[in-house]
């Protein structure tokens, strides 16, 4: 080990299921299992009960964004920010074209996290669609120098120059490379 | 024979082997050894060492092989002093060595022989100057000595080990050390080694640990892990080696890391037991620090594991018994593990339960200290925690300890049990306290069900009150439903309870569910009581799996269905409460679906494990069900629409009939089908209903006349006819005319496209069963579909497309079969592509019907034969090529059709064979305007890449065209308003783009990799939630294709 840690025994929560398939149905879904569903689409189109040609829209809710963060690796551990409650569902407020993420670092002097709200900001900025603003923040009052990060972390010249510096992003690229496991352990 | 000869002219033309005639002259006796080497004897005495070489590879392949049992004692003992004499001859020695190892396997070659031979290589041969093959020759010659003269070298004493350590120092090829590993072991084993051990140590671990890696495209296929097995073998082949090695073992500890850590680990665990109690002891406190630090702080689990395997082979070396006193190093161990469970929310806790579990699993004694430790220490932690989230993981270490204890007392290899031991018993109330407690309290409901689970499997340890009491607290999660994600939890459980106890749970958990299960549906609006009831039937079709709890499933949920179609007036009175967007009949037809879909799922369950029981049930249900939807369908008085007129309730029964019906034996299949005949020919539905009272007088559903919903029935009717078998017999004479009447109502009574598609199945199941019988007349009914149904462009255009339908089902059913007249009847549809300008109406859907082909068995019970797929695609591929070259303009576009919707019959592997004829194909459909027919083509070259990996033309193919499948790709999974799509195409796209990073070069596409990620931009918005999780992940992956790793 090159360098001693921030955090070498950090607390480990247990992951909570996604609340996702709690997200009620609308229209016929909210009647019908999935099986009868797709079972009509396949006899469909003869008029009895064809399906709505129209999508319903789902829209992007704070839910889908947790989706979309929990499982970052953190850049010291090999765990989940999840499982370290660095994010938390109730943390992340959608609105209109805006999301709203706080995170808690897990001690107040944690030098890692810039780089992880980086990680963050990473990941959305490629994963959300350009028309949303991401504001990422300090929860407020779990960081020794709040008002420094959230600076850095909103700054648009401060993070693209960051993201010039290729070992930088190469670390980033790290905690991103398990983005795509979604709460799956 | 004349051997001079016949020996001349085999060593001047170089050729070494012995002649079959020659061999077989020696073997029955014509011909002497003797007078071969006597022929040889120029060439063997020769100078020119050429010559020499020749004469010696004839004699020792002579030698290996002619019968050994013709080599007597006298040319043994010639033959070995002759080889010995050669072995400090540099160039002969590969064919004496040869030579002498046929020789040594001899029962004329004597322990003198052995040891002279022996003596004789360690003296003469300098192994250093020798490549490979040789060397390996040499050890394949000890090997032999080793296997049949043991004894004679074990009595050389120090003077055999001496000169073995010296002569195979040094070696370094992989291939040789596999064997020389196994020759060292053997030693190691058999001889005395002690006062040599120092030697043995050094031509052993100098290897430790082993870093070697295959080249690639090895032809000895060695892998690392062979060399590290064989050399751990000889590792852990002496105890004299523990002075020297666990020295070795504590300096490693420090500078290894990653697979050689590992590796470390494991040669440990395999090592200290052989190296015995007393050796291990000294140095077991620097060991215990090393294998800590690995459990403690390893990020890799393998490692982790590797570790806990040396911790338990520390431990069972040290404490081998149930006598041992479990003092000294063990009580150290387990002080430490319990202190860092005084913080159990930190990461190390983990660690530590793993590292308690494990001493548990080595010892019986120190095992049982462990817990007398652990356990009153964390009901204490458990009852006044320090922070009330602490309760949770000092829950989940409880249950690990549970579960480490169950997992030695219940499996059927252990010595160990918890009637001998008791190491549970003084704990026995805590322990179901606090799991009790858990089961009450949320956040630690899934580490007590875990524990739970632990204790019930136990042998001996839970009485049947203490099962039931749990039961309970499970079966009120199971109804409360509070926490939705430990269902599945509690399901295992109550499911492995269920597998011991079948009756707890059948007077407990069952009545309870079925209690909770609502008599009608709730109203639209009420999310929460839906949810609940769909919980609750997703419960009971993973428990009533079992055989003991069938039966209650079966009846429960027949009276519930008997219960929701006679409250049928309820739909009267809906008006007056909030309904939602659907009326209270659209419920409760969702809740009657639901609950056969359960006893469909269940039975679905029960056909895959093949269990017996499910025949004697047909009586019990299919007659009730069908009660319930023929007193539905046949006419009311006024508008009443009964519940079970709906189509979907009728598709599902027919579906659960077919299973069920394929169960059945031959002859009740037969009874079944002649009562079903008569109802539905004749319109007597005596023998198909449970009770005939509640069935009106009612004509056959499929006479002229006929209500539409009587006409539905014909779902049933189908079912039944796909679930029987070919050799059942049917209740009519003439298959032909039964045939013929069915496709008559198919074209010209059936209403609409349901009552087709159930007709059509029938249709297809039939002719593929019955074509023998119908063998004869077959040609004729489908010669006159075509001509009279199909061909006149006058009838109606509805009318036409049904009989292409049934058409193509016929074509179906024979290709199947792999029968000609499928092939002759298809060549009509091939032909009438070509008239797209004539017919314009019919013709695309001709070209999109041979979607039909391409359903192929699907999951029913057709006969299928092998290849009928490749078949009946390489029947139909060249024609719609030839027919797609010939067209022009428009015309083109009902091949590509065709084509496109014949795709999902064949395996990649297929298109592989034949990729540039078929890729530009599968482009082209790329573009078609039919979602259903793009997801067909993109399906196709999702399989294509995933496989595409070795031949070189294919991957030629696929980088050539990597520029337009990325366009066309983008295009399907951009969602456009010009182009009709859907979600499925639009996500199957997106998945399909998602592999090109992996598959395709960056060169290929580097130009590209920006437009893909804006692109893709567009698709993180799209509608669907799916979509845009796929759009997510295959832009997560264009980002970092082609950087630097």
């Amino acid at each position: 080990m090159s360098r001693q840690l921030d955090n070498d025994n950090p607390t480990i929560f247990a992951s909570k299921v996604s609340t996702s398939n709690r997200r009620l149905q609308k229209g016929k879904a909210s009647l019908w299992a999935e099986e009868a569903l797709s079972d009509d689409e396949q006899v469909g189109g003869e008029g009895y009960y064809s399906s709505a040609s129209g999508e319903e829209r789902e829209d992007i809710d704070s839910e889908e964004v947790y989706d979309l963060l929990r499982s970052i690796t953190d850049p010291e551990h090999p765990v989940s920010l999840e499982a370290l409650r660095v994010v938390n569902p109730e943390d992340i407020h959608v609105a209109g074209n805006r999301v709203l993420v706080y995170l808690t670092p897990t001690i107040p002097h944690c030098s890692m996290s810039t780089l992880i709200g980086l990680s963050l900001r990473v990941r959305l900025l490629r994963a959300l669609p350009p028309r949303y603003r991401v504001d990422i923040r300090i929860k407020s009052g779990t960081h020794q120098s709040e008002h420094a990060v959230n600076k850095q972390l909103n700054d648009k010249e401060r993070v693209q120059a960051a993201l010039e510096n290729k070992h930088l992003l190469g670390v980033v690229e790290g905690c991103l490379s398990s983005a795509d496991k979604r709460g799956a352990a | 024979m004349d051997v001079p000869r016949v020996v001349r002219t085999h060593i001047s033309s170089s050729e070494l082997d012995p002649p079959q005639d020659l061999v077989d002259a020696v073997n029955n006796g014509h011909v002497g050894l003797l007078e071969i080497v006597k022929a040889l004897g120029e060439y063997l005495t020769s100078t020119e060492d050429d010559v020499r070489l020749k004469g010696l590879t004839f004699l020792s392949n002579t030698l290996k092989a002619v019968n050994p049992a013709k080599i007597n004692r006298q040319a043994t003992q010639t033959l070995t002093n002759f080889y010995l004499s050669k072995l400090d001859d540099f160039d002969s020695l590969p064919p004496a060595l040869g030579g002498l190892t046929v020789l040594s396997k001899l029962s004329t070659f004597d322990d003198d022989a052995a040891v002279e031979v022996y003596k004789g290589l360690v003296e003469n041969v300098n192994m250093k100057s020798y490549m490979q093959a040789t060397r390996h020759l040499v050890y394949v010659l000890f090997d032999s000595l080793l296997a049949t003269h043991r004894n004679a070298l074990k009595a050389m004493g120090t003077a055999f080990i001496n000169s073995y350590t010296k002569m195979v120092d040094g070696e370094k090829d992989p291939r040789n050390l596999m064997l020389l590993f196994s020759i060292d072991r053997v030693i190691l084993l058999e001889f005395d080694v002690k006062d040599r051990i120092e030697d043995f140590f050094d031509i052993t671990f100098c290897y430790f640990p082993i870093t070697f890696r295959p080249p690639p495209n090895d032809p000895y296929g060695i892998t690392a892990d062979d060399l590290k097995l064989a050399l751990r073998n000889c590792m852990a082949s002496s105890s004299h080696f523990a002075r020297m090695a666990l020295p070795l073992f504590l300096e490693k500890f420090s500078t290894l890391t990653g697979p050689s850590m590992k590796d470390l680990q494991l040669t440990i665990a395999a090592c200290l037991p052989v190296y015995g109690p007393e050796a291990v002891r000294e140095r077991g406190g620097e060991l215990w620090e090393g294998i800590k630090t690995e459990i403690l702080y390893s990020s890799d689990t393998a490692i982790e594991a590797a570790a806990l395997s040396a911790l338990e082979a520390l431990i069972r070396t040290l404490y081998p018994t149930n006598q041992d006193a479990p003092s000294g190093l063990a009580q150290d161990f387990i002080k430490e593990c319990l202190e860092i469970l005084n913080e159990p929310e930190k990461s190390q806790a983990v660690a530590a339960t793993k590292i308690l579990a494990a001493i548990f699993r080595a010892s019986p004694s120190a095992g049982k200290f462990a817990l007398s430790q652990t356990f009153p220490q964390l009901f204490r932690q458990f009852n006044s925690p320090s922070l009330p989230s602490h309760r949770a993981p000092i829950l989940s270490t409880i249950s690990s300890l549970l579960v480490a204890v169950q997992s030695v007392y219940s499996s059927p290899s252990s010595q160990r049990s918890q009637s001998q031991e008791k190491a549970l018993d003084p704990y026995r109330d805590g322990i179901l306290d606090v799991l009790r407690e858990g089961l009450r309290t949320s956040g630690l409901r899934e580490p007590s069900i875990k524990g739970c689970t632990a204790c019930v499997q136990i042998p001996g340890f839970w009485s049947k009150e203490d099962v039931e009491d749990v039961v309970r607290g499970l079966d009120d999660v199971l109804v409360n439903d509070s926490e939705p994600e430990i269902r599945p939890e509690v399901i295992r459980s109550l499911t492995t309870i269920s597998t011991l106890q079948p009756t707890i749970i059948e007077s407990l958990t069952l009545p309870l569910l079925f209690h909770n299960l609502p008599d009608s549906a709730p109203s639209a609006s009420d999310h929460t009581a839906r949810e609940k009831y769909r919980s609750i039937l997703s419960s009971l079709e993973e428990l009533c799996v079992q055989p003991a709890l069938f039966q209650t499933l079966v009846i429960r949920i027949t009276t519930k269905l008997d219960l929701l179609s006679s409250s049928r007036n309820s739909g009267a009175h809906g008006g007056e409460e909030e309904m939602g967007e659907f009326d209270l009949r659209e419920c409760n037809i969702a809740y009657a679906w639901d609950l056969l879909h359960t006893l469909q799922g269940v039975i679905e369950k029960k056909i895959q494990e093949k269990h017996t029981d499910l025949a004697r049930y047909f009586d019990q249900i299919i007659p009730r069900l069908w009660t319930l939807l023929i007193s539905a369908a046949l006419p009311k008085i006024g508008d009443e629409k009964p519940l079970f007129r709906d189509r979907r309730l009728i598709g599902l029964v027919a579906k659960l009939g077919e299973g069920l019906i394929w169960e059945l034996n031959p002859e009740r299949q037969g009874k079944w089908i002649t009562a079903v005949y008569q109802a539905f020919e004749k319109g007597d539905w005596t023998g198909v209903v449970h009770d005939r009272s509640q069935i009106g007088s009612g004509g056959s559903p499929l006479r002229n006349g006929a209500s539409s919903s009587e006409q539905d029935l014909i779902a049933l009717y189908a079912g039944t006819v796909q679930g029987l078998k070919g050799d059942t017999s049917l209740p009519f004479t003439s298959a032909a005319e039964f045939l013929s009447s069915k496709v008559h109502w198919t074209i010209n009574v059936a209403r609409d496209g349901w009552q087709v598609k159930g007709a059509l199945d029938l249709i297809c199941s039939l002719v593929n069963k019955r074509e023998t019988e119908l063998k004869d007349s077959l040609e004729t009914i489908v010669d006159s579909v075509w001509s009279v149904e199909i061909q006149d462009t006058s009838k109606d255009v509805e009318i036409r497309h049904r009989g292409l339908s049934v058409y193509l089902n016929i074509v179906k059913a024979l290709s199947l079969l792999r029968l000609p007249l499928a092939y002759s009847a298809l060549e009509k549809v091939i032909d009438i592509l070509s008239l797209s300008n004539l017919d314009p109406e019919f013709v695309p859907h001709a070209a999109a019907g041979f979607g039909i082909l391409a359903q192929g068995k699907g999951k029913g019970h057709l006969t299928s034969k092998l290849l009928y797929a490749q078949k009946l695609w390489n029947y139909v591929l060249p024609k719609l090529i030839d027919g797609d070259k010939e067209a022009s303009g428009k015309g083109r576009l009902v091949y590509l059709v065709a084509f496109a919707s014949l795709l999902p019959l064949v395996p990649a592997s297929l298109c592989l064979a034949d990729l540039n004829t078929i890729l530009p194909l599968i482009l082209r459909s790329l573009s078609l305007p039919d979602p259903q027919q793009r997801i067909n083509a993109i399906t196709t070259l999702v399989s294509i890449l995933e496989t595409a990996t070795d031949s070189k033309e294919v991957d030629k193919a696929i980088h050539g065209n990597a520029e337009v499948m990325v366009d066309s790709l983008l295009k399907s999974a951009v969602r456009q308003d010009s182009l009709p799509t859907s979600g499925k195409a639009r996500s199957i796209a997106l998945s399909c783009l998602s592999l090109f990073p992996d598959v395709i070069r960056f060169e290929s596409l580097h130009n590209y990799k920006s437009i893909v990620v804006r692109e893709l931009g567009k698709t993180l918005d799209d509608p669907l939630r799916n979509v845009r999780k796929e759009a997510v992940e295959c832009r997560a992956k264009w980002y970092k294709y082609g950087n630097a790793t």
